[in-house]
């Protein structure tokens, strides 16, 4: 046995066990990491800690938003709001904010509270508990108003929208789970690699399994759009 | 000039000798030795960042037997203990102090453009050091766009060519501009540069392997590249080249001191003399002062111009130097759209550095087009993270953003480096909001003129046309921008700039800028090669002059 231990379950979990990469786990390889890095990726890992910077109402309606915008819809789960909430809590931003959006733990603190809004407006009720269609109605609007253009609860629903994706896949696409799903090969020093070129894999990758998929890519992406569809599909008139 | 006279680059500068070879990537030695001057003692010179262009003059002139003090707000980096391979945990190395972006088409900072620390961007810049072509020096008089320089390519090729060979850049033989050889030779390309080098040779595009600032082999003490891909998250290998390697160890052993953790908050002026004193700096809250026979100002396209703009005295009440309204205008960054292609095959290019191989066929003014100068080409390989940009950059999220996202293995990007052109209203602002230490946070304004918006297109076809050509089934592109330069730009009068040829601000004879800011425009190469060239030419005119004193403002050549 090398590196650090796991119980078997933990092998290979990718969010949702949604991934194409059969037995792939970035973490096979922590033995051949530098300590630092690997500090920094298990910590990943760990439990979360309690809220530090959401309420608890405003945690409710970010793991709602999170989920929707990411696709978590049953465990296994990157706990995405525990990292944002982390995250802001040692405000730790991305170096700037637009000149009309307040900076980002202001901005989220908003933002959560203009969909509970918009989520009490349409059925009474919190964002949290609406069913998801519903919910995704109301995302949907919020980008849709963002490609036009347009304010949403006086901001501007493009930075909303770069806000909300931009710290929910950094939090998620830093979790090794989310490396298994997709097949990559997560920290490289002082390993470096050795097969570098088309369709060249160290011993430790595993090809995609979709190669052997009767559904090419666009039948995949196009099956993948079609669930989404249905999912926003309930269409909210435009009063923004 | 194929391979290196390492005797030659010894006598100018000894970094990579100076570096352990015992497996740590840190002069720890140098460091623990190093020269501490008083605050109250006058030095010859106080470099403020410790960057591409703040850390080349600190150890010219520190070689040149001058005491130099160069302070930095962010730390003295340790590769082993403070950098990490990874993307998120790589959040330190950028300047994320708060800054408001705005205007038209608002620029994010960060992770983008800005630095933080000993080494500065270069510590994560991607490593493409091309030089800017000859006629990147009179776009005005060449294309009517743009500015002239008031120093010309000649001038500055005598410093690229120092340069490669201290970095030391490896790469083919370079057609574009002044044709020219690099001393390393070019490295093995992964997937990503394998589907740019076929596509390309399909498509009739000229392309080569580099420039790049990686050795290719040992350089003194350095190690060969290992191919890891992380090189925009700090290189832990000490393969690509940074300050924080290829000049900081010689300063140190020439006696510069380096200060980091502290954060420069005015330039001081005698408004009798109308001469520098020294600056002002916060460190672990609390307020110091260094003096100084003379300042260079080197924080980089936002922190130069907001220095100098926090810099105010009864002599300069809007400024310091901003006697013509001058400081942070003409800020510049490059139009960066990033074309992907998706392959049947795995082109997993998170795998070899991300910077592999160029093209400058589109580089200069095509008159057969509506509009003016034009782009480069180069391999770009997002790690997840930025690669999620892409994709939600489509406006997919949920099922769509996981099922593209499972994709990452089978798609190849190309990033083009547009020339945008300066405009007085691309500028830096002292904001509204304060940072920690109470002082007002910078405010930068960006809009694209018409020549930017048609130059972005034009750089999107001709990236898709690379990738179809490589056999792409499907393509997307991310609109985003790369780089920053100007702020206070060198210019020919007082009346249209901040500095001069010489980098010496046109209002104070002993204060200099030698950073990014001072380009007054910016080619479609990566500027970093330039911004150490101009500084290593500045410190060479400092030397040649240092025994008359300060020359007057009125009698420079």
């Amino acid at each position: 046995m090398r590196g650090v231990y796991r119980a078997p379950d933990q092998h290979a979990v990718t969010p949702q066990n949604r991934g194409r990469f059969p037995g792939f786990d970035v973490l096979d390889e922590v033995h051949t990491w530098d300590e630092v890095t690997a500090g920094v990726v298990l910590a990943r890992l760990a439990p979360a800690v309690d809220l530090s910077f959401f309420s608890l109402a405003e945690s409710g309606c970010a793991t709602a938003l999170l989920d929707l915008l990411l696709a978590q819809d049953r465990e296994p789960r990157v706990p995405v709001m525990a990292m944002i909430d982390a995250r802001l809590a040692a405000g730790e931003t991305d170096g700037w904010h637009y000149d009309d959006m307040p900076e980002d733990g202001e901005a989220w603190r908003r933002t959560l509270a203009a969909l509970d809004e918009d989520a009490d407006t349409l059925a009474g009720r919190p964002f949290a508990r609406l069913d998801s269609d519903q919910q995704a109605a109301l995302v949907q609007r919020v980008q849709r108003l963002g490609s036009d253009g347009k304010q949403w609860h006086d901001l501007p629903a493009e930075h909303v929208w770069s806000l909300w994706t931009r710290y929910g896949c950094t939090a998620f696409y830093s979790h090794p789970w989310a490396w298994n799903e997709i097949g990559f090969s997560g920290p490289a020093y002082p390993r470096g690699y050795k097969n570098i070129g088309i369709d060249a894999r160290e011993p430790f990758e595993v090809p995609d399994a979709a190669v052997e998929d009767p559904v090419p890519f666009a039948g995949r992406i196009e099956r993948a759009r079609n669930a989404h569809a249905d999912l926003v599909g309930r269409e909210l008139g435009d009063d923004g | 000039m194929r391979g290196a006279d390492y005797k030659a680059i010894r006598a100018r500068n000894d970094s990579a000798w100076l570096l352990p070879n015992d497996g740590n990537r840190s002069d720890h030695r140098l460091r623990a030795d190093m020269r501490r001057f008083d605050d109250d003692e006058e030095v010859d010179l106080v470099v403020v960042g410790a960057g591409a262009g703040g850390s080349v003059m600190t150890q010219r002139l520190a070689r040149a037997g001058w005491k130099v003090v160069c302070l930095d707000a962010g730390p003295f980096w340790d590769p082993d203990r403070d950098w990490v391979s990874d993307e998120r945990g790589s959040h330190t190395l950028y300047w994320t102090e708060p800054r408001q972006i705005g205007g038209a088409d608002p620029v994010p900072l960060g992770s983008n453009n800005s630095g933080r620390g000993v080494g500065g961007s270069m510590v994560h810049y991607a490593g493409y050091t091309p030089r800017f072509h000859p006629s990147d020096f009179h776009t005005h008089t060449l294309d009517g766009v743009g500015a002239d320089w008031p120093i010309t390519y000649p001038d500055l090729r005598p410093y690229y060519e120092q340069i490669e060979h201290e970095l030391p850049v490896a790469g083919q033989s370079w057609p574009w501009g002044d044709p020219h050889d690099y001393p390393h030779h070019a490295h093995p390309v992964g997937g990503n540069g394998d589907v740019f080098l076929r596509g390309a040779a399909a498509a009739g595009i000229e392309a080569r392997v580099g420039p790049v600032a990686i050795a290719n082999g040992r350089f003194g003490n350095r190690p060969h590249c290992i191919y890891r891909g992380f090189c925009l998250q700090g290189c832990k290998v000490n393969a690509k080249a940074s300050p924080l390697i290829t000049h900081i160890p010689d300063a140190l052993a020439h006696g510069a001191e380096i200060r980091a953790h502290c954060h420069v908050s005015k330039i001081l002026v005698d408004d009798e003399t109308g001469l520098a004193t020294g600056v002002t700096y916060l460190r672990e809250g609390l307020e110091h002062r260094q003096r100084a026979r003379m300042v260079a100002v080197a924080g980089y396209s936002i922190e130069t111009p907001r220095l100098l703009l926090l810099s105010s005295s009864r002599r300069f009440p809007d400024g310091l130097g901003n006697d013509f309204d001058q400081v942070g205008r003409y800020l510049m960054v490059q139009g960066a759209p990033q074309t992907a292609g998706r392959f049947e095959a795995e082109v997993r290019m998170y795998k070899a550095p991300p910077p592999e191989v160029s093209t400058e066929q589109f580089y200069e003014t095509d008159p057969t087009k509506p509009y003016k100068r034009g782009w480069s080409i180069q391999t770009v390989s997002p790690l997840p993270i930025t690669w999620a940009e892409h994709v939600t950059a489509q406006g997919h999220w949920g099922d769509v953003l996981r099922e593209y996202m499972r994709d990452y293995v089978h798609w190849a990007t190309l990033g083009a480096l547009c020339e945008f052109l300066p405009q007085a209203r691309n500028r830096v602002t002292l904001a509204d909001e304060t940072d920690r230490h109470g002082l007002p946070v910078a405010h930068f304004s960006y809009s694209e003129c018409d020549n930017d918006k048609q130059l972005m297109k034009a750089a999107q076809a001709s990236m898709e046309t690379i990738l179809r050509a490589a056999g792409a089934d499907e393509v997307m592109t991310i609109d985003r921008y790369a780089h920053l330069v100007g702020g206070a730009r060198m210019a020919a009068r007082p009346e249209d700039g901040v500095v001069d040829g010489d980098l010496r601000t046109f209002a104070v004879p002993n204060l200099y800028v030698t950073d990014g800011s001072v380009l007054p425009t910016q080619g479609s190469a990566n500027p970093a090669l330039t911004i150490m060239s101009l500084a290593a030419r500045a410190a060479d005119r400092l030397k040649a002059g240092a025994r008359s004193g300060v020359v007057d403002a009125g009698a420079r050549s």
